[in-house]
């Protein structure tokens, strides 16, 4: 055992290196803690803070200079940068941590003395007739492939499903020339009524982000098409058509190469619940959320989340966050804490929340019941909302028993994808969710079969 | 039904194996189970169906498994799972591949010698192979295999499947099964037991306590005291590959157990010890024994290297202080019937069908009488020795 995992420590160790990670660990650094900062891509940033490759910078100049910027602060400021990374495992209240390096499989076997999860949001799918056809992609994918790689993801495009992430993803993919067939939105945030404006009207800033969007939107005669939806995507080996709902209940046939469709983020927990923290329901009431107070601290004694793993907030929280956590860590393990006013941050993180809870408002989620049978929802093991229903419909399986006898989430993303959608169409009432466990992603096993003792 | 002939405590393999067997013979079975159906030991185990003797030990296990004991129940259990899908009329995915059991020290296979000699005694075919022999078979073994022991009737079924099944069919015979209906008492009335869930209360003259680990607490609730030492072992499953490997490969040192399922992935167990016993929640995994277990396997296999680690999960293993099965009705409680222990899983047709004839008054196929929960008997009131 001892030789199999390299042994390493540090006084904090923070996962995930995107907006909220790296504001976190510049803070424990500048207070005098040893910082090791583990993330699971190749470069820092994250999914906001997303590094170009060279040669792309080269050519199309750096991405979110903010990002670089923080990074070099990061790296002068004596953190220990981990990336290529994998956290798939912890124990004892997150003070130890295991590691693997996604190029080798080396395994790691890191000791701190506190913990903060920084691990960020995946985009939430869900599932429609046509869904896994290719040509069917998330929204981030898409602004992946146009800021990263100035690649178009298609010629014609459709964009839908839910939330304020669809407009950036409009104006980006606008900018490496894609025409946008048609602009998608479940919900009618862009008409709120007088409550939701009243709200929103305290953060100037975040309205006037979404005033620019649609301006541009409108420069390139983008239309948002409120109160609609995919009904179905069409095709053979690609997409190549979908069905959308309008408002009034019409339906249209639209010819595209690539529908992108997503209906926002879901927290990714699966580190602070492996540990045991207290959860609740999400205000979507399809996620389990670790229960923190006011700076990130969990019910797990030394174990912090910042960021969207928090609840989904978005780029300006999970920095706010991400110092909150790291203020309260330090309080709680630097020699000499310096003094530090944090009231402001405080207010600031209030805010944001407040800003998020109207999102939350402003884009609910359409109702699972509204899936059909036949449409397959674990794609791994190729279940369909249909055989969920009947294994649920026994009456004497809870979530694990439908899972086992389906097979739904028993796939390589073990359950990340389909697990919200799973539990929602066979959870007996009280919210359930897969249980997180390790290896929180599926662990190379070179190291553990190499790493053998001789008898 | 509140006045069935037979109440069953718990749904996993056991309970839901006796229910089917009972209700085959006629009698109005009651399966109650305090959670879901097989969510227990029965759904966590590997699956294995073990023919040949069992001889490994679970690495931290003080006391040996009698293996030339339970050969004949093996034999026996062999040809029940033979027949067992056309018996439930539906897939389990049973598969009967045969499997080895390898040795890497001359000590070793010295033991799958002393083995063999006992398998053919009880009639169960086996052969010693050479290490050699052994990779011509199967060329995926890697040259640390010394010798390796062959059993053409080892195999697997999958876990997730089999119990279910058993319910199913034992309520087609008009079974009744309660899930989410955990016991909270058992009283004696008259002849007959009246068991109790809540408000909800069953009674009959007969009750079967397959409750795994919580044996000791539903026995407890009826005023008799047995004796269990449950713990948590735990599983190692890989991603899906295509077919690559149709046996049972276990290792006769340390337990180790490997195969492929239906599905494609790799199973890896061996009764490793999991961090720690829960038993109101999941058992937390151990990394140390993952780590233990995997480097075994892929010592014996070594493309396993080349994969990746999907799941791990714990669940509960319902040992006895001797390690040995234990099932029959309790000495001086007419009517109260115990099954469980380790190898249930190998085992649950044979003493499904063994509780059938005991409780119709007909001697079970092979003798059980020196399993009996008599010799896990304790007084409650006698002073706790240290």
């Amino acid at each position: 055992m001892a030789d199999v995992m390299a042994e390493s420590e540090a006084d904090v160790a923070v996962v995930g290196g995107g907006p909220s990670g790296l504001h976190a660990a510049l803070v424990l650094a500048r207070g005098g803690l040893s910082v090791v900062l583990l993330d699971e891509s190749d470069t820092l940033g994250g999914q906001y803070y997303k590094r170009r490759a060279e040669q792309l910078t080269a050519a199309f100049g750096d991405f979110r200079p903010r990002g670089t910027e923080l990074i070099r602060q990061v790296r002068a400021a004596g953190v220990d940068c981990r990336t290529g990374t994998l956290v798939w495992g912890a124990e004892d209240a997150g003070r130890t941590l295991f590691t693997s390096d996604v190029h080798t499989g080396a395994l790691g076997r890191m000791s701190t003395r506190a913990t903060l999860a920084a691990t960020g949001a995946y985009e939430r799918s869900l599932p429609f007739p046509g869904w896994t056809l290719p040509g069917v992609v998330t929204p981030g994918f898409a602004l992946h492939l146009a800021t990263m790689d100035r690649v178009p993801v298609g010629s014609r495009v459709v964009l839908a499903g839910t939330g304020p992430f669809l407009l950036p993803v409009a104006c980006a993919l606008l900018e490496v020339g894609v025409r946008i067939e048609a602009l998608v939105e479940l919900n009618h945030p862009y008409r709120p009524s007088a409550s939701v404006v009243g709200g929103a009207l305290r953060q100037p800033a975040r309205l006037a982000e979404a005033a620019r969007y649609l301006l541009t939107l409108a420069r390139h005669g983008v239309r948002v098409e409120q109160g609609a939806r995919v009904l179905a995507a069409y095709g053979d080996t690609q997409v190549t058509a979908v069905d959308i709902a309008g408002a009034d209940g019409s339906v249209r046939r639209v010819e595209t190469d690539a529908l992108c469709v997503g209906f926002g983020f879901r927290p990714s927990t699966e580190l602070p619940r492996l540990l045991g923290c207290r959860t609740q329901a999400d205000p979507t009431g399809t996620e389990q959320l670790p229960v923190v107070d006011g700076d990130g601290a969990t019910s797990v004694d030394g174990l912090y989340v910042a960021g969207d793993c928090a609840g989904i907030a978005g780029v300006h929280a999970a920095g706010v966050r991400g110092q909150l956590a790291a203020h309260a860590i330090l309080r709680r393990l630097a020699p000499e804490p310096a003094p530090m006013r944090v009231a402001g941050l405080r207010r600031r993180a209030r805010a944001l929340n407040r800003f998020a809870a109207l999102a939350d408002r402003l884009y609910p989620l359409p109702a699972m019941a509204d899936i059909p049978d036949d449409t397959q929802v674990c794609r791994c093991e190729g279940v369909s909302a249909g055989q969920i229903r009947q294994a649920a419909a026994t009456g004497w399986n809870d979530l694990h028993g439908t899972k086992a006898a389906t097979r739904a989430g028993m796939g390589p993303c073990q359950g990340r994808e389909c697990g919200h959608i799973v539990a929602a169409l066979a959870g007996r009432g009280e919210a359930e969710s897969f249980a997180a466990r390790m290896p929180v992603r599926p662990l190379p096993m070179t190291a553990t079969v190499e790493g053998q003792e001789v008898p | 039904m509140t006045q069935p002939d037979v109440v069953v405590i718990g749904a996993g393999i056991l309970g839901a194996s006796t229910a089917f067997h009972l209700a085959e013979r006629g009698y109005r079975v009651v399966v109650l189970e305090r959670g879901a159906p097989n969510r227990e030991g029965s759904g966590t185990t590997a699956g294995n169906l073990h023919i040949q003797a069992i001889h490994t030990r679970r690495p931290g296990q003080e006391v040996p498994v009698d293996s030339a004991r339970l050969l004949p129940l093996q034999r026996r259990a062999s040809d029940h799972w033979s027949q067992i899908e056309e018996r439930l009329d539906t897939d389990v995915e049973l598969r009967r591949g045969g499997g080895f059991m390898v040795a890497e020290t001359a000590a070793q296979e010295e033991e799958l010698r002393e083995k063999h000699e006992w398998e053919r005694r009880a009639g169960i075919p086996t052969e010693v192979l050479t290490g050699d022999e052994a990779r011509k078979q199967l060329p995926l073994l890697s040259d640390r295999v010394r010798a390796a022991s062959w059993c053409p009737l080892d195999g697997y079924a999958n876990p997730l499947l089999i119990t279910p099944a058993y319910l199913a069919a034992a309520r087609r015979l008009g079974a009744e099964l309660h899930a989410f209906t955990p016991v909270t008492g058992i009283r004696r009335v008259g002849d007959d037991y009246k068991v109790l869930s809540g408000d909800r209360s069953w009674t009959a003259p007969v009750v079967v306590n397959t409750a795994g680990p919580w044996i000791t607490e539903i026995s407890a609730l009826a005023g008799i005291h047995i004796s269990m030492s449950p713990v948590a072992i735990q599983m190692h499953v890989t991603v899906r590959v295509p077919p690559v490997m149709h046996h049972l490969v276990q290792h006769i040192g340390e337990g180790m157990s490997v195969k492929q399922v239906s599905a494609g992935n790799l199973l890896i167990g061996g009764g490793w010890p999991a961090a720690e016993l829960d038993m109101a929640g999941r058992s937390t995994i151990s990394v140390p024994s993952m780590a233990g277990n995997l480097a075994q396997a892929g010592r014996i296999l070594p493309f396993l290297g080349d994969l990746r680690l999907l799941r791990m999960w714990a669940g509960p293993l319902a040992a006895t202080p001797d390690e040995m099965p234990v099932i029959g009705e309790v000495p001086g409680h007419r009517g109260f019937f115990v099954a469980g222990g380790t190898y249930a899983f190998t085992l649950a047709p044979v003493w499904g069908d063994t509780l059938g004839r005991q409780i119709a008054g007909e001697p079970p196929a092979d003798p059980v009488d020196d399993l009996g929960p008599g010799r896990l008997l304790y007084d409650a009131t006698a002073p706790v020795s240290p």
